[in-house]
C-alpha cells in the first residue's frame, strides 16, 4: 500500500508541476519584488494602480521582504532563475549581480539619456562595464542629514534653530541634550552617529574632506589605514568619549536611530532623508516637534560620498520583460510619477528635474536645503560586495573603536585587510 | 485471538519458503520506495559535498554541469587550509564561530542537567495533585516557536524598558545592556552568550524534564523502599540507585542536548544575528551567512563539513562513556 | 536499666514533625521557583499584549497593563495585509502532512528494521543513523534548486517533499518494535495473514503510544520550523507562522505590544493542541523505553 500511495504522490507531484507550467488565461502577470519599508510600498501602490488601469491586462503583484531575507531572497532566487520580473535594487548592489540583471533595452533608454536625467552618484550605481542596468528612484544620500528634535532643544534651552559653523558647535549641543538615569545608563542620546549608515558614510565623507581617499589609484584596491581615516575616526572616539552618545546602548540593532529618535530618546539623530516617511509611518503618535537639519561639514568642502540608491531593475529570464521595462519607465522617468514617489517614500529624488521642482520643496522642505550639496557627492565606487565591505566590515569595526573594544590603529588595519580581501 | 475475522476462504497456511518469500516481498514493497526517496537525498548530498572542493557563488555563472567549474573553480582542499592557517576574513569568523558554539554547547549541557535532573526528581517526589499542571507548564517554552521566544526576551533584555533590568534596577544592581555590550562578560563569556544561554535553557529544559521524569517513574518502588529499609539516605538513593538505573535515559538526554545545541540557529539569528562583535556568532549562524549572504557557497559547504564531523565525535564519544548494560 | 539488644538505627527514622513539613516546604518553594521563572515571560507576553505601544516603552516598564486595551488585537485581525486565517491555515496543511507521512515511513521501516533480516540491513540502518547528524544547512541549497527545477518553489508541496522520512522516527519505532514478541506474528503468519494485513493489524495499534509522542514532536517542529520554510515561500500567501512573525516584526518596528500580540496569536494554537493531547505525549515518553 506504500506502493500505491508513493506512486500517487509522484503523480500529484507531476500534476502539479504541469499545472504550474501552464500559462493561465487572463491578465499578463508581472511579479515585482521590493524590500520592506512602508513608505516605499506606500508610494508604489498608486503607481501600481494607475498603470493596471491604463493596461487593462496586466497585472502587477507586489512582494516584500525584509532587507536581511530580500538578500538571501535574491541569491537562492537567481541560480533557480526563479526571480521576479521586476527587482527593486540598491544601486551599488547592480555591480555584483549584473551577470544575472538585464540591461537597459537601448529604446527605453540610453545610458546617455540618464545620465542627463539623473544625478551622478544614484546613476553611477547602474552603470557596469559601461551597460546601463536599471534606472534610479532615489538619491541616497546618507551623509550630512540630521533629524532635530526642536522640543528637546527648547528644554535645554539651546538657540534654535541651531546656527551650527563646524562640527564643534553640534558636539556642544549634544552634550547638553545627553540625559542619564540615576544608574548612570544614557536613556538620551545628544547625538547619535552610531548606526551603520551614518557612522560609515561619515566616516568615509570624513576621509574625502581631509583631502584622502580610500580608493587606490586604478579602483582595484582600498586604501583605509591612511592618516585622514586615522583622524576621522579619532575624531569619533573622542566625540563618543566626551559623551555624546554611548555606543553599546544606541547603535544600529539596539535603539536604531529612527526608532529611538521617534521614541524621544534622541537629541540630534544622524541619519538618511527616508527615515522622515519611515519614523512618521511607524510613530505616529510620537508628539515632540522636530526638523530635518544639514551638518557643516568637517573641513573644507562637504565632499561626500553616496551609493546611488534604490532603483529598479529586470531580470533576463523574465517573459515579460517589454511590459516590465515599460512600468520601470513609468515608475522612473516620468516626472510626475517619480514625484509622487519621492514624496510619498521621503526620498530625495534621483531624477534633477524633480529635485529642484516646486511641489517638492513645499512638501519635503528638507530637499531643497541638500540640493547645495547634491552636487558634491560622488559615488561610493562599484565594489564586489558594497553591504558585506560597509555593514560588515567598515561598521563594526568602527563600532569596535567606538565601544573601545579596539583601538582606532587596530580597528583601521582590521577595515583595510578585511576590505581588501574581498576583491578575490 | 480471531485476527482477520473469519478466514478468507482459499487462504491456507502458507508452507515455510511461501513464508520466507512473503517476507521478502514486503521488504522490498518497503525498501524500494524508500530506496528511491532516499537517492534524492544521496544525490543531495553528494552535491553538497563536492561544492567543498569548489569556489562556489551562486552569483556566478560557472561551468556547464550544475554550476561547477569555470568562474567556480575547482580548488581542492584550499578551504579547509584556510580554516586552520589562513588570515582571511572569513577564516577569522570561522575560527570564531568554532569558538562560539564549543562554548555554547559545553555550557549548555551541564546547566541543562543541573535544572531538569534535579527538578524532575523533585516533581517526581511529590503528590500526584498539582505535578501534571507543573509538567506541563515546564513544557510550555519548548512548544514555543523559536522566533517567538526570540522576540519575548529580546522584549525582556531591553536595556531600557526590559523586565530584567528592571528588576535589577529595583534591587539596586546595575542595569546591563544584554544584547550589545560587548565588554561585559563572566568567567570569561560574553554577557550577550550568557543571554541567550539562558533564553535557549529557558526554551529547552522541559523537555528534557519531561524524559527524565519519564524515567524515573520507571524505577521500581521496591528498589526505591529496600533502599530505605538499608538505611540509606535520600541523597545516596538518589546516586547509588536512581542515577544508574536512568543510564540509558542520561545517554540518550546529553547526545539529544549536545546535537541540538551544536546546531542552534533560528533564537540566535532572531535575537542578535551574531552581534556583538561576532560573541555570539555560531557555526551555523556562519554557515547560514556564508551560503545564504555571502554566496561563498563552497566556503559554507567546507564549514558544515567540519560540524558535522565534530557532531560524529562528540557523539560517539558520549556513547563510548555512557554505554551500559543493566539489570534489575 | 537493661540495653535492649536490637541494632540501633543509623539514622532516626521517625524525624521531628517540622523536618518533615520544611523539607515538603522547601520541595515546593524550588519547584514553585522553577514555574514563576518558566512562567515569567510568558506573563510578560502577554501583558504586552494587552498594553499601548507607548506604554511598553515606558522606563521603568509597568507590570500590568495601565490601559487594558484590545487594540493590538483588533488591529491584528482587521489588518487587510495579514489574513491570518490563510496562513493558520498553511502551517496545519505543512504540520498535518509532514505527521502523516513521517508516521507512516516511521512505522514501517522501523518495524522492517526490528523485524527483519535481509541483505544490506546494517548498511542501511548505518545510513539513517548517518543521517540524523548532518546539519542541514549543507543540504539546503541543493534541495532548493532541485525544488526549483521541479517547479515547487513558493509551494506547499515543494516545502514537504523533503520530510516524508525522518530518521529519528525510524530509530525510536525500531526501538519499540523491537520489544512486541515474535509469537504474535508468527502465529498471525500461520493463520494466513499476508506482511501488510500484519502491519496494518497488528502492529500498528500496538504502536499508539510512541506514535502519539512522534506525532506531536513533528507536529511541533514543522509548524515553529523556520529556515527552510523562509527559502522555500516567497509569496506572501503561502508563507508559514513564523516567518510571519519575524516579518510582521520587522514591518512594525516601534510597536511592541502590538508584536506581541501577533506572538500570542502564533503561538496560542500549538499550546491548544498540546493540552489537547499531553496524556498521550507523557504516556508516550514513558512507554517509548528511554529506559
Amino acid at each position: 500500500m506504500k506502493r500505491k500511495i508513493f506512486a500517487l504522490m509522484l503523480v500529484l507531484a507531476f500534476l502539479l508541476t504541469a499545472c504550474g507550467s501552464k500559462a493561465p488565461a487572463g491578465p499578463t502577470v508581472v511579479r515585482m519584488w521590493v524590500h520592506t519599508n512602508n513608505a516605499f510600498i506606500a508610494g508604489y501602490e498608486p503607481l501600481i494602480a494607475a498603470y493596471e488601469t491604463s493596461h487593462p491586462n496586466v497585472d502587477i503583484q507586489l512582494e516584500n521582504f525584509d532587507y536581511e531575507l530580500y538578500l538571501q531572497t535574491l541569491q537562492t532566487a537567481m541560480p533557480a532563475k526563479e526571480e521576479a520580473d521586476i527587482l527593486q535594487l540598491f544601486g551599488t548592489w547592480t555591480s555584483q549581480y549584473y551577470e544575472r540583471l538585464a540591461p537597459v533595452p537601448a529604446d527605453v533608454m540610453t545610458i546617455e539619456q540618464a545620465k542627463e536625467i539623473f544625478y551622478a552618484a544614484p546613476i553611477g550605481g547602474y552603470i557596469v562595464n559601461d551597460v546601463l542596468y536599471g534606472m534610479p528612484q532615489e538619491f541616497n544620500m546618507e551623509y550630512g542629514g540630521v533629524l532635530v528634535n526642536k522640543t528637546k532643544y527648547e528644554a535645554a534651552d539651546l538657540t534654535y534653530p541651531p546656527q551650527w559653523q563646524t562640527m564643534a558647535d553640534v558636539i556642544a549641543d549634544a552634550l547638553a541634550l545627553t540625559q542619564r538615569d540615576e544608574a548612570g545608563m544614557m536613556t538620551t542620546a545628544g547625538f547619535h552617529f552610531t548606526a551603520a549608515d551614518p557612522s560609515s558614510f561619515s566616516f568615509l565623507a570624513g576621509i574625502m574632506q581631509r583631502g584622502g581617499d580610500y580608493w587606490n589609484a586604478d579602483h582595484s584596491g582600498f586604501t583605509f589605514n591612511t592618516p585622514e581615516a586615522r583622524a576621522q575616526l579619532q575624531w569619533m572616539v573622542d566625540a563618543v568619549t566626551a559623551g555624546v552618545v554611548d555606543p553599546v546602548v544606541f547603535n544600529d540593532s539596539t535603539n536604531f536611530v529612527i526608532d529611538a529618535f521617534f521614541q524621544g530618546k534622541v537629541g540630534i539623530g544622524y541619519i538618511g532623508t527616508w527615515a522622515i516617511a519611515e519614523g512618521q509611518n511607524n510613530f505616529p503618535d510620537f508628539a515632540d516637534e522636530w526638523d530635518y537639519l544639514y551638518l557643516p561639514p568637517t573641513q573644507g568642502d562637504p565632499v561626500f560620498v553616496a551609493d546611488s540608491g534604490w532603483g529598479l531593475t529586470v531580470s533576463p529570464n523574465s517573459k515579460n520583460q517589454v511590459i516590465a521595462w515599460d512600468f520601470v519607465k513609468f515608475v522612473t522617468a516620468d516626472a510626475a510619477n517619480a514625484r509622487q514617489w519621492n514624496i510619498a517614500s521621503g526620498t530625495i529624488p534621483a531624477m534633477a528635474a524633480v529635485a529642484e521642482s516646486a511641489e517638492i520643496a513645499s512638501v519635503m522642505p528638507w530637499v531643497p536645503k541638500a540640493l547645495g550639496l547634491l552636487p558634491f557627492g560622488q559615488y561610493l565606487g562599484n565594489m564586489p560586495d558594497r553591504d558585506l565591505v560597509v555593514y560588515e566590515i567598515i561598521y563594526p569595526h568602527i563600532l569596535n573603536a567606538l565601544q573601545g573594544v579596539e583601538t582606532v590603529d587596530q580597528a583601521l588595519l582590521a577595515i583595510d585587510t578585511e576590505a581588501n580581501s574581498t576583491f578575490k | 485471538m480471531n485476527l482477520i475475522g473469519s478466514r478468507k476462504k482459499g487462504t491456507e497456511p502458507k508452507s515455510r519458503s511461501g513464508l520466507a518469500i512473503a517476507k521478502m516481498r514486503f521488504v522490498a514493497g518497503v525498501t524500494f520506495p524508500l530506496l528511491l526517496y532516499e537517492s534524492l537525498g544521496i544525490f543531495v548530498l553528494a552535491w553538497a559535498f563536492v561544492l567543498m572542493f569548489f569556489d562556489y557563488s551562486s552569483g556566478r555563472l560557472g561551468g556547464p554541469i550544475l554550476g561547477l567549474g569555470g568562474s567556480n573553480p575547482f580548488v581542492g582542499l584550499r578551504h579547509f587550509i584556510e580554516m586552520i592557517r589562513g588570515t582571511s576574513v572569513e577564516a577569522n569568523l570561522f575560527r570564531v564561530s568554532l569558538r562560539n558554539t564549543l562554548i555554547f554547547a559545553i555550557a549548555i549541557l551541564p546547566l541543562n542537567l543541573a535544572i531538569t535532573l534535579p527538578l524532575a526528581w523533585l516533581l517526581e517526589s511529590i503528590g500526584s495533585r498539582f505535578k501534571a499542571l507543573y509538567r506541563t507548564i515546564y513544557f510550555l517554552p519548548v512548544l514555543t516557536s523559536s522566533v517567538g521566544v526570540a522576540l519575548i526576551w529580546m522584549s525582556m533584555y531591553d536595556p531600557q524598558a526590559g523586565w530584567i533590568n528592571a528588576i535589577i534596577r529595583f534591587f539596586g544592581g546595575t542595569p546591563v545592556a544584554w544584547l550589545s555590550d560587548p565588554h561585559a562578560g563572566f568567567a570569561n563569556i560574553s554577557i550577550a552568550m550568557w543571554a541567550v544561554i539562558l533564553a535557549y535553557l529557558w526554551q529547552d529544559y522541559g523537555y528534557n524534564m519531561v524524559i527524565f521524569i519519564a524515567a524515573l517513574q520507571g524505577i521500581p518502588q521496591e528498589l526505591k523502599d529496600a533502599a530505605m529499609i538499608d538505611g540509606a539516605n535520600p541523597w545516596q538513593a538518589f546516586t547509588r540507585i536512581t542515577l544508574p538505573l536512568i543510564r540509558p535515559t542520561m545517554l540518550f538526554v546529553c547526545v539529544m542536548t549536545m546535537l541540538s545545541s551544536f546546531q542552534v540557529f533560528d533564537i540566535i539569528q532572531v535575537m542578535t544575528n551574531g552581534d556583538p562583535n561576532n560573541q555570539t556568532q555560531v557555526l551555523m549562524l556562519d554557515i547560514y551567512k556564508n551560503a545564504f549572504r555571502y554566496q561563498n557557497l563552497g566556503w559554507a559547504a567546507a564549514e558544515s563539513f567540519v560540524l558535522f564531523v565534530i557532531v560524529m565525535i562528540v557523539t560517539i564519544v558520549q556513547m563510548r562513556l555512557l554505554r551500559t548494560d543493566w539489570e534489575y | 536499666m537493661t540495653a535492649t539488644s536490637f541494632p540501633a538505627p543509623i539514622r532516626s527514622r521517625r524525624p521531628f514533625p517540622w523536618a518533615k513539613f520544611l523539607r515538603r516546604f522547601l520541595l515546593y518553594f524550588a519547584l514553585t521557583l522553577g514555574i514563576s521563572f518558566t512562567v515569567l515571560p510568558f506573563v510578560m507576553m502577554i501583558f504586552s499584549s494587552f498594553k499601548t505601544n507607548l506604554e511598553v516603552l515606558r522606563v521603568p516598564p509597568t507590570f500590568l497593563p495601565e490601559h487594558f486595551t484590545l487594540d493590538n488585537y483588533v488591529k491584528i485581525f482587521n489588518d487587510p495585509k495579514l489574513p491570518l486565517l490563510r496562513f493558520y491555515g498553511n502551517s496545519a496543511f505543512v504540520s498535518i502532512f509532514n505527521v502523516v507521512t513521517t508516521l507512516f515511513t516511521s512505522s514501517l521501516v522501523g518495524y522492517m528494521f526490528a523485524k527483519f533480516e535481509f541483505p544490506g540491513k546494517r548498511i542501511l540502518f548505518g545510513w539513517f543513523l548517518t543521517m540524523m547528524m548532518i546539519p542541514s544547512q549543507i543540504t539546503m541549497i541543493p534541495s532548493y534548486l532541485i525544488l526549483a527545477k521541479l517547479g515547487l518553489i513558493n509551494s506547499l508541496w515543494g516545502l514537504v517533499i523533503f520530510s516524508a522520512v525522518d530518521a529519528f522516527g525510524i530509530f525510536m519505532l525500531r526501538q519499540f518494535c523491537e520489544t512486541l514478541p515474535n509469537e504474535l506474528l508468527d502465529a498471525a503468519r500461520i493463520d494466513g495473514a499476508s506482511e501488510w494485513q500484519i502491519y496494518l493489524r497488528i502492529i500498528l495499534p500496538q504502536l499508539g503510544a510512541p506514535l502519539a509522542t512522534l506525532g506531536i514532536l513533528g507536529f511541533m517542529q514543522t509548524w515553529n520550523a523556520y529556515l527552510w520554510p523562509m527559502i522555500v515561500l516567497q509569496k506572501i500567501e503561502v508563507r508559514t507562522l513564523p516567518i510571519i512573525l519575524t516579518w510582521f516584526n520587522s514591518t512594525h518596528t516601534g510597536q511592541g505590544a502590538l508584536v506581541m500580540a501577533a506572538t500570542v496569536l502564533i503561538i496560542l494554537p500549538i499550546l491548544i493542541v498540546f493540552l489537547f493531547f499531553q496524556r498521550w505525549i507523557v504516556q508516550g515518553f514513558t512507554m517509548t523505553g528511554f529506559k
